[in-house]
């Protein structure tokens, strides 16, 4: 059920980046994207159970989350957010000759 | 040598951060780190005994170098330094070098892993580096491309990271050997998310505007090594899992005659060189074994001939035919392109003869007229009209520099594969280019077809991935 709920998430980011127009909605889609990569990526690490995996945090052979996955994805979110910003700033950047941020507008600006 | 190997890795990316505090110093730590990558790549080939290491625990970073990987690190220590070499007497800021030598030390980094996770990272890099130096010159023009390749690669990579999850709950670890029994879904999505990165099919039409729009040092760099970051971990996988190696074949076939079929159509210098680019990386993925070699060839030459149409007088064929060029130009343009087009005592010749004895039959034919297709776009570059003593434009002697080195390391690389010297193997080769020739001047000449920007536009790109991952899903499947 929720496995569906993130590969949902991770559906509408994407078909968000193909179907809008506007180049910033572009980008917070791509976020909304990984958004549901990050939650996949929690959701397995939560399949065995739920307690963190910290010494001295619970008793023994309790359910513990497996921390494989949530320190790799600790990595992504890193990555994903400087792309981010990188990429909000070209927009900044693009916005001073094309204001109203249209993709077309500005693919037809650019081509060779 | 486990201690030399970290240390090599470290080694770029300390010099790029020393670069950002001694900004004074940038050009000497740059070509300083490339030496060392380049001096350590070489120990390697001629060793040939691979490195397996495992960092931390279980669940660590798993490395592995061997004489494969040590090709592709040296072509990488030789295309930077070249591009180094170039801007040395430019007035590019200590910025530019410190990004080049951090985008030169993810791709040590991502020719090294054999897990998801690290690669992952590496090539994560490897697209942040190349986007801020594709926007270097910050036009308008600049930023977009930059912007566009950032896009089309992160949305590639989080279907990657997908994919990479769904090995590690297969197997609980995330090195490459997982694939075997992972989900066929898993599959699918990695390769997705390296093909797109690698600009290998269909998935790669952002790969020609992103070239040939990029200034043209950082186009030397692109086509030369940094495509290779893709197309390396998808070698890797095929020669670790035998059910993938003939996916990787078709994939192959499919992209050097994709790309090849545009690069004779082509007008523009260096959107020629960038449709040829994709077909060349056809060439590395239909035979995995020897895909080092070719990768050095091929990254030799083509940073090589992106340089030179950067010192053309024009980017257009017809202006070019009209206006004699200088006749030393002239001459190592023509040498580069005999060597890609595979003529005898350059070592395109062995990389193509290495190859085309690696490839499976029903290969054969389809790989044989993209060799001829090759000989036809080069037609264009070797048939120019040349003169003593034009010089439109003063070329500095940082650009002899480099492009000695680049030309010198090709016929050097000879020696790598001499047996490829018998009258069999040289007949066949200049028939090739015999046959490219005459198909240049009785057809190519003078056709005008256009051939349809086709898939070039954004919305295209990220479409055209869900068709990708259509077609490898069902590949898997069957």
């Amino acid at each position: 059920m929720l496995e569906a709920f993130t590969l949902a998430t991770i559906l509408c980011g994407f078909f968000a980046i193909i179907f809008k127009q506007n180049l910033v909605m572009k980008i917070f889609a791509m976020d909304v994207m990984s958004t549901g990569v990050i939650a996949y990526y929690v959701l397995i690490a939560a399949h065995g159970g739920l307690i963190t995996p910290i010494i001295g945090n619970a008793k023994q052979n309790a359910a513990y989350a497996d921390p494989v996955p949530q320190s790799v994805i600790l990595t992504a979110i890193v990555i994903g957010f400087s792309i981010q910003a990188l990429m909000l700033v070209g927009a900044m950047k693009l916005a001073q000759d094309h204001p109203t941020l249209d993709t077309r507008e500005i693919e037809k600006g650019n081509a060779p | 040598m486990n201690t030399l190997t970290i240390a090599w890795i470290v080694l770029p990316f300390i010099a790029g951060f020393s670069i950002f505090l001694v900004p004074r110093l940038d050009r000497y730590l740059a070509i300083f780190a490339t030496i060392g990558s380049a001096g350590y790549a070489l120990q390697l080939i001629i060793s040939r005994s691979p490195i397996a290491l495992q960092l931390l625990d279980n669940f660590g970073v798993t490395l592995l170098i061997d004489s494969l990987s040590g090709y592709f690190i040296l072509t990488n220590a030789l295309v930077t330094a070249a591009v180094i070499l170039y801007c040395w007497q430019s007035e590019k800021a200590a910025f530019f070098y410190g990004q080049l030598i951090i985008l030169h030390g993810s791709l040590n980094a991502a020719f090294a892993c054999t897990d998801f996770v690290s690669l992952y990272v590496a090539l994560e890099v490897s697209g942040i580096a190349a986007a801020l130096l594709i926007a270097y010159p910050r036009t308008d023009r600049s930023i977009w491309v930059a912007l566009r390749y950032l896009f089309v690669s992160n949305v590639g990579m989080l279907f990657y990271l997908v994919g990479a999850v769904l090995v590690y709950k297969a197997h609980h670890s995330f090195t490459f050997a997982g694939l075997r029994g992972s989900p066929p879904e898993a599959l699918a999505l990695i390769f997705m998310g390296l093909l797109t990165k690698a600009g290998v099919f269909v998935s790669g039409s952002w790969l020609p505007l992103t070239h040939s729009e990029s200034e043209t040092p950082v186009s030397a760099m692109l086509s030369g090594i940094v495509v290779k970051a893709g197309v390396y971990p998808l070698v890797r996988c095929a020669l670790i899992l035998d059910e993938i190696d003939p996916i990787i074949r078709v994939f192959g076939v499919g992209t050097a005659v994709l790309g090849v079929s545009y690069a004779v159509f082509e007008k523009d210098t260096k959107r020629m060189l960038a449709f040829h680019t994709v077909s060349q990386l056809g060439f590395m993925l239909a035979a995995p074994e020897v895909s080092g070699f070719y990768a050095l060839t091929h990254g030799l030459v083509k940073s090589a001939l992106f340089m030179l149409a950067g010192a053309l007088p024009s980017r257009n064929f017809k202006e070019l035919q009209q206006q004699p060029i200088d006749r030393s130009l002239w001459i190592v343009l023509a040498i580069a392109g005999f060597s890609i087009s595979g003529f005898p005592l350059l070592s395109g010749f062995g990389a193509k003869v290495l190859t085309m004895k690696n490839l499976l039959p029903w290969q054969e034919i389809a790989m044989n007229m993209v060799a001829v297709g090759t000989a036809i776009s080069f037609a264009k570059f070797i048939f120019l009209p040349h003169q003593q003593g034009v010089d439109p434009k003063p070329i500095k002697l940082g650009f002899w520099l480099a492009i000695g080195l680049l030309l010198g390391g090709l016929v050097v690389a000879n020696i790598v594969y001499f047996e490829a010297y018998d009258a069999e193997n040289t007949i066949k080769a200049i028939a090739i280019i015999a046959a490219g020739w005459l198909a240049y001047a009785a057809i190519f000449r003078r056709t005008v077809i256009k051939l349809p920007q086709m898939f070039e536009r954004f919305e295209d790109l990220i479409g055209v991935m869900t068709l990708v991952t259509i077609l490898l899903f069902w590949a898997t499947f069957v």
